[in-house]
């Protein structure tokens, strides 16, 4: 498929499937029975939980091929996937104290779930830091292609720190565990994160697309600058 | 009738920080872009004036 088709095709998917998803979730979805409409946040939450965790590994991804073999499109993965996953996992942080509140009594608490995303956060905040104050872009990529690696070793352990530390966080999934979802439930989650993946793969895009353009202006000015 | 309120608020401000950051990232592409069809613009100027 030409490149200049997939990205309009990749927008228009994006926006059929977000009300779809929504609709899932709010009208045929049905409530839990415990935690009531409440536990709606959960279609929102976890598929943004897991492209956190996704990000991160593309990021990984971006970030050896960048030391491997240094060509820019690498770096531009990169960027684009600790932004969009600094977003993401902020968006974690804002809908988690939604449901802890009701269900915990408390906005924020430090447990490890909760204390090692934060970290998580701090990392890919970090990364774009080390990018935008680094002495030359190079650097900047080599400091961030770093900190992405350190960044992907923090995601199995925000996956495991409930089992670890034995923290509060619901596991709704995992090895051995009955599926816990009521017939509607597993649809509506399905949907929201072919939703958000979708979303994620635009943002990326879009991304990535920004990275090159500024490459190129600032070759430009370069070339410009050494003829003067 | 279910009481959607809560979500209602919780929901906008994960579509509110998505639509911002994409409309964001559009504009500023947008910039960069018109910014390198300048340069390139100015670049082709001047090697024609060169040639002649």
């Amino acid at each position: 498929m030409p490149r200049r088709l997939a990205y309009p095709l990749l927008a228009v998917a994006t926006l059929a499937t977000m009300p779809v998803a929504l609709c899932s979730i709010f009208l045929r979805a049905p409530e839990e029975r415990v935690m009531g409409a409440v536990q709606k946040i959960f279609y929102v939450h976890v598929p943004l939980a897991s492209i956190t965790f996704l990000s991160v590994f593309v990021l990984l991804v971006g970030a050896v091929g960048y030391l491997w073999t240094r060509r820019a499109a690498w770096d531009h993965l990169s960027i684009a996937a600790a932004e969009v996953g600094l977003l993401y996992c902020t968006l974690v942080l804002i809908t988690g104290p939604i449901w802890a509140k009701p269900a915990w009594g408390v906005w924020w608490t430090w447990e490890a779930k909760l204390t090692t995303t934060v970290i998580l956060w701090l990392l890919l905040a970090g990364i774009l830091l080390a990018r935008a104050y680094a002495a030359t872009p190079e650097q900047g990529a080599r400091i961030a292609s770093i900190l992405g690696a350190v960044a992907a070793l923090d995601v199995p352990i925000v996956y495991k720190a409930v089992d670890w530390w034995r923290g509060q966080h619901p596991i709704v999934f995992g090895p051995g565990k009955p599926d816990p979802l009521a017939p509607g439930m597993g649809s509506a989650l399905m949907l929201s994160m072919l939703a958000f993946v979708l979303l994620y793969a635009l943002l990326v895009a879009s991304r990535m697309r920004l990275a090159d353009l500024s490459d190129r202006v600032a070759a430009c000015e370069e070339a410009a600058s050494r003829e003067r | 009738m279910k009481n959607y309120t809560y979500l209602f608020w919780g929901y906008l401000v994960v579509w509110v920080a998505l639509a911002a950051y994409l409309v964001a990232l559009m504009r500023r592409v947008g910039h960069v872009s018109r910014r390198l069809d300048a340069l390139e613009a100015g670049r082709k100027k001047q090697d024609a004036g060169r040639a002649t």
